[in-house]
C-alpha cells in the first residue's frame, strides 16, 4: 500500500509536468541541429542551446514540482494523504529524476550520435559532452534538495542561480585538469583515469546530495 | 479498542512567537467536536500535531488508536482532512483530482461521489481555476468525504462562505455522521456553525484549552443576568459569577455555571433581578475567553 501511495504521487507528478519533458527533448533537438551547421557560430549555439535545454528541465521540474505545489498550498492535499514527509520526499525523487532521466539520456545519447556519426566534432569530445551533460544532472539534485530542505521559494530561486553561476565558473577549471582534455582532439573514444574520476565524483556528488536531503527530511519536526 | 477517536494528553509545542501548552483534547467516537478559538490561538497547530505534519515537543497524541506522529501513515488511511489553506491543482480538472483520489483509496465511494457533485453543484469536468471559493471548498469536501473517512477533520472549512454554501456543507457534514461510527473535528471561529453541527466544544486561546463539554451543558451553564442595584446596597460575588459590567445602577453579570437558585440569591442582597438570558455560543466563547485571559492576566501580575 506504502509504495502505491509513492507511485500515485510519481504519476501524479508526471502527468503534471511530462509537457516540460516534450518542450526540452523538441527544444535539445533543435540545438542540435543548429550544432549540423558545423560553422563556429553556429556550433556554439547550438552546443550552448543544447545544455540550457538539458538546464532549463533541470531547474524547472523541482521548482515547478516542489516550490510551486508548496506556494500554490498543494502540499496541504498531498499530505492529507496516508504519506510521510520521507515518503513524500521519496515520491518527489523518483518523480523529478524519472521525468528528467527522459531528455537527459535522449539528448545526450542523440549528442553522442550526433558526434559519433558525422565527424565534424572530434570523437575524442565525446567524454567531455559526457562530463559537461553531469553539470544540469548536478543541479537537478541541488535544487530538488534545496527546495525540499528550505521549504521557501527564495531557497529554490537562490539555488537555481547558484548553479547557474556554477556551471559557467567551472568549465575553465575542469579543462585545466590534467589529462583531462589529453584525448578530446583524438578520433577515438578514451575513458580515461582522469575522465573516470572527473564522472565519479560527479555522480558522487550526486549520491552525496540527495542523502543529505533524506538525512534533513528525516530530521523535521514540522512539515506543514 | 479505546472508545475515543481522538486522544490526546498535555500536547506542548513550543514555536519562538507562540505555544501551545498542555493541550488535551479527546473526541469520543461517533460525535462532533467544536473546536472554537480566535486567529492564532492554536487550532491549526493543534490539528497539524493530531496529523502528524507537526511533531508535538511533548505529550501523547493517539488518533483513531494510532500513536502520532509515529503511525500517521497508517491513521491517515482512515482520516479525511480539510483546511481553509488548502488548494488543489488549479490547471487540473476536479474530475483529474476524483481520478488521483481513487487511485490511492480502494475504498473511494463513486456513487456517493456522483451524489456529491450532484448536490455541491459541481461539474467535474471543470477546471479548478475555474470554480469560485465556495466551489473549491465543495470540491475538497468531495474528495475528503468520498473516501469515507472514519474521523473528519476540518480547519476552518466554512471560512469565505456565502451563507447557502455554508449551509449545504453543514447539511452533509451532518448527513455523514447518519453513520455512528465517524466523527468530526470541526475547527472554525464562526461559532454559528460549530453551534449548528456540534456534540461537544471545545474553546480554546493564546494556545491553550479554556473549556472543554458538551455543547448543551455550555448552553444550560451560561446565562446573562440584568440587574438593577439599588442605591445603598453592594453586589455580591457570588459562586459561578465570572463576570460582572456595572454602569451606576445597572448591571450585567455573566454566569457560567447557572443553578436556578441563583437569581433568588442577588435577590436576597438586595439586587432587583430584571432578565435572566440565555447566551448563545458566540457570546459564551467571548465571555470564556475575556474571563480566561483576565485570569491570565491576574496570574502574571502576581
Amino acid at each position: 500500500m506504502r509504495g502505491s501511495v509513492i507511485w500515485q504521487l510519481v504519476l501524479k507528478d508526471w502527468r503534471l509536468y511530462r509537457g516540460l519533458i516534450v518542450f526540452s527533448i523538441i527544444g535539445g533537438a533543435l540545438a542540435l541541429a543548429i550544432v549540423q551547421w558545423r560553422k563556429e557560430p553556429p556550433l556554439i549555439i547550438g552546443a550552448i542551446c543544447f545544455f540550457s535545454a538539458l538546464i532549463l528541465v533541470g531547474h524547472m521540474l523541482p521548482i515547478a514540482g516542489i516550490v510551486n505545489e508548496r506556494k500554490k498550498q498543494n502540499l496541504a492535499f498531498l499530505m492529507s494523504l496516508p504519506l510521510s514527509s520521507i515518503q513524500y520526499t521519496t515520491a518527489k525523487v523518483i518523480s523529478i529524476f524519472g521525468t528528467f532521466l527522459i531528455p537527459w539520456l535522449t539528448l545526450l545519447a542523440a549528442a553522442v550520435l550526433l558526434v559519433e556519426s558525422r565527424g565534424f566534432i572530434p570523437r575524442g569530445y565525446i567524454p567531455i559532452v559526457v562530463i559537461l551533460a553531469f553539470f544540469p544532472f548536478i543541479g537537478t539534485c541541488l535544487i530538488t534538495g534545496v527546495a525540499l530542505v528550505g521549504e521557501t521559494e527564495g531557497w529554490g530561486l537562490g539555488a537555481n542561480v547558484f548553479c547557474n553561476i556554477v556551471y559557467s565558473l567551472t568549465w575553465p577549471f575542469l579543462i585545466q585538469i590534467p589529462g583531462l582534455m589529453t584525448n578530446a582532439n583524438g578520433p577515438t573514444v578514451v575513458w580515461s583515469a582522469v575522465v573516470l574520476k572527473v564522472l565519479g565524483a560527479e555522480l558522487g556528488l550526486s549520491v552525496l546530495i540527495l542523502a543529505l536531503t533524506f538525512y534533513f527530511q528525516s530530521r523535521k519536526r514540522d512539515f506543514v | 479498542m479505546s472508545d475515543y477517536a481522538i486522544e490526546t494528553s498535555r500536547i506542548c509545542k513550543e514555536y519562538p512567537f507562540f505555544s501551545l501548552e498542555n493541550v488535551s483534547l479527546n473526541v469520543p467516537e461517533g460525535q462532533i467536536m467544536g473546536l472554537i478559538g480566535p486567529n492564532g490561538a492554536g487550532k491549526s497547530t493543534t490539528i497539524r500535531i493530531l496529523l502528524g505534519l507537526v511533531h508535538q515537543d511533548s505529550g501523547d497524541v493517539r488518533v483513531l488508536g494510532r500513536r502520532m506522529p509515529a503511525e500517521q501513515v497508517a491513521a491517515k488511511w482512515d482520516i479525511g482532512f480539510a483546511s481553509e489553506d488548502m488548494r488543489l491543482y488549479e490547471g487540473m480538472t476536479l474530475d483529474w483530482h476524483i481520478g488521483f483520489i481513487r487511485s490511492i483509496y480502494p475504498a473511494w465511494d463513486a456513487k456517493y461521489a456522483q451524489l456529491l457533485l450532484k448536490r455541491f453543484g459541481l461539474k467535474a469536468e471543470q477546471k479548478i481555476k475555474g470554480f469560485s471559493h465556495g466551489q473549491r471548498v465543495k470540491a475538497t469536501l468531495l474528495l475528503v468525504l468520498a473516501r469515507r473517512p472514519k474521523l473528519l477533520i476540518l480547519d476552518e472549512p466554512t471560512t469565505g462562505l456565502d451563507p447557502v454554501a455554508r449551509h449545504e456543507i453543514l447539511r452533509e457534514l451532518t448527513g455523514v455522521m447518519a453513520d455512528e461510527g465517524r466523527s468530526i473535528l470541526f475547527s472554525s471561529h464562526h461559532t454559528q456553525d460549530v453551534e449548528q453541527i456540534s456534540d461537544r466544544i471545545t474553546f480554546i486561546d493564546r494556545g491553550r484549552v479554556i473549556d472543554s463539554m458538551d455543547k448543551e451543558i455550555y448552553l444550560d451553564r451560561w446565562r446573562r443576568l440584568r440587574l438593577e442595584v439599588p442605591a445603598g446596597v453592594e453586589l455580591p460575588a457570588l459562586p459561578g459569577i465570572i463576570g460582572v459590567r456595572q454602569e451606576g445602577r445597572v448591571a450585567v453579570a455573566t454566569a457560567n455555571a447557572f443553578v436556578p437558585d441563583l437569581p433568588s440569591a442577588y435577590e436576597n442582597t438586595g439586587v432587583r433581578v430584571q432578565r435572566v438570558e440565555s447566551m448563545t455560543l458566540e457570546e459564551i466563547f467571548v465571555a470564556n475567553v475575556e474571563h480566561s485571559r483576565e485570569r491570565e492576566e491576574a496570574c502574571e501580575a502576581l
